[in-house]
């Protein structure tokens, strides 16, 4: 494992743990997945420059309109919660059971 | 080259964990634009220019500007920073890990482990990712159309999911 391997591994996995442990808002949870959308974006990028295949290099443009995709249909929930229930804090959504 | 990349591989890790390490949104926003500028380096370093540019600017002017506006939107009065309690504490457990699991990769390494690979200069005229990219629009085709196909659908999830009649999530209560 070099150490760009370990850089974007780390970088994923703290994504990952900061989506799953500790979220207050419904807002910090989106940049979570963001951060592991960049990790993805940077690993997909450096397996095609560092094995030298360029037809790989669609691969990290499609998988950055796909995380658009996600992070459009996030915000638009943050929107839709923020606009009924006034929040976007993730308790206020568990206690209200919605 | 191999400092340059030791540092940006350091701003990557940094970056992340001052995301993940629960702030407020504005500051993990700004923690969010850190880790792209970062990776950009790291591509541009790995001998991908066009790869880079279209991570900064698409992601960061692209997203970051509607992750600004949910920030404002998603406001509160006492936001949380990293010299918070218990966000330091959050984050000093992140970068225990990160330093417990290096230590167990470390000794792998040597110094030409940072250097990037780049024997394509020499043969083609563009730089390789940038005809590299230009696939998609010939044997990729296909692929195309179909992400284009799925980012006009998520504008119709959009629209459905913030429609504000008696169907929508904008009701009266």
């Amino acid at each position: 494992m070099t150490p760009v391997h370990f850089a974007f591994s780390t970088t994923f996995i703290l994504g990952l743990m900061g989506l799953t442990f500790h979220r207050n808002h419904l807002l910090s949870a989106l940049l979570c997945l963001e951060g592991m959308m960049l990790s993805l974006y940077v690993a997909l990028s450096l397996w095609t420059l560092q094995l030298n295949s360029i037809s790989f290099s669609p691969t990290p443009m499609l998988m950055l309109a796909f995380s658009a995709c996600e992070a459009s249909a996030g915000l638009a929930l943050l929107v839709a919660t923020s606009r009924t229930h006034g929040t976007d804090r993730l308790q206020a959504l568990n206690i209200l059971q919605c | 080259m191999t400092y340059l990349m030791f540092l940006l591989l350091m701003g990557l890790i940094f970056g992340l964990i001052a995301v993940a390490s629960n702030p407020s949104p504005y500051f993990a926003a700004l923690g969010l634009v850190v880790v792209a500028g970062m990776g950009c380096g790291v591509m541009v370093s790995f001998g991908g220019p066009f790869l880079s540019l279209v991570l900064f600017l698409i992601y960061l002017g692209g997203m970051l500007v509607v992750f600004a506006y949910s920030a404002a939107l998603a406001a509160e009065p006492y936001p949380e920073s990293w010299g918070n309690w218990s966000v330091a504490v959050y984050g000093a457990l992140y970068l225990m890990g990160v330093i417990l699991v290096l230590f167990y990769f470390y000794g792998g390494w040597y110094e030409s482990s940072w250097v990037p690979v780049d024997e394509l200069s020499g043969l083609s005229m563009f730089r390789g990712d940038m005809s590299g990219v230009a696939l998609m629009y010939s044997s990729g085709g296909w692929v195309l159309v179909i992400s284009a196909w799925v980012l006009l659908l998520t504008l119709f999830v959009v629209l459905e999911l913030t429609r504000g009649l008696s169907r929508g999530t904008l009701r009266v209560v």
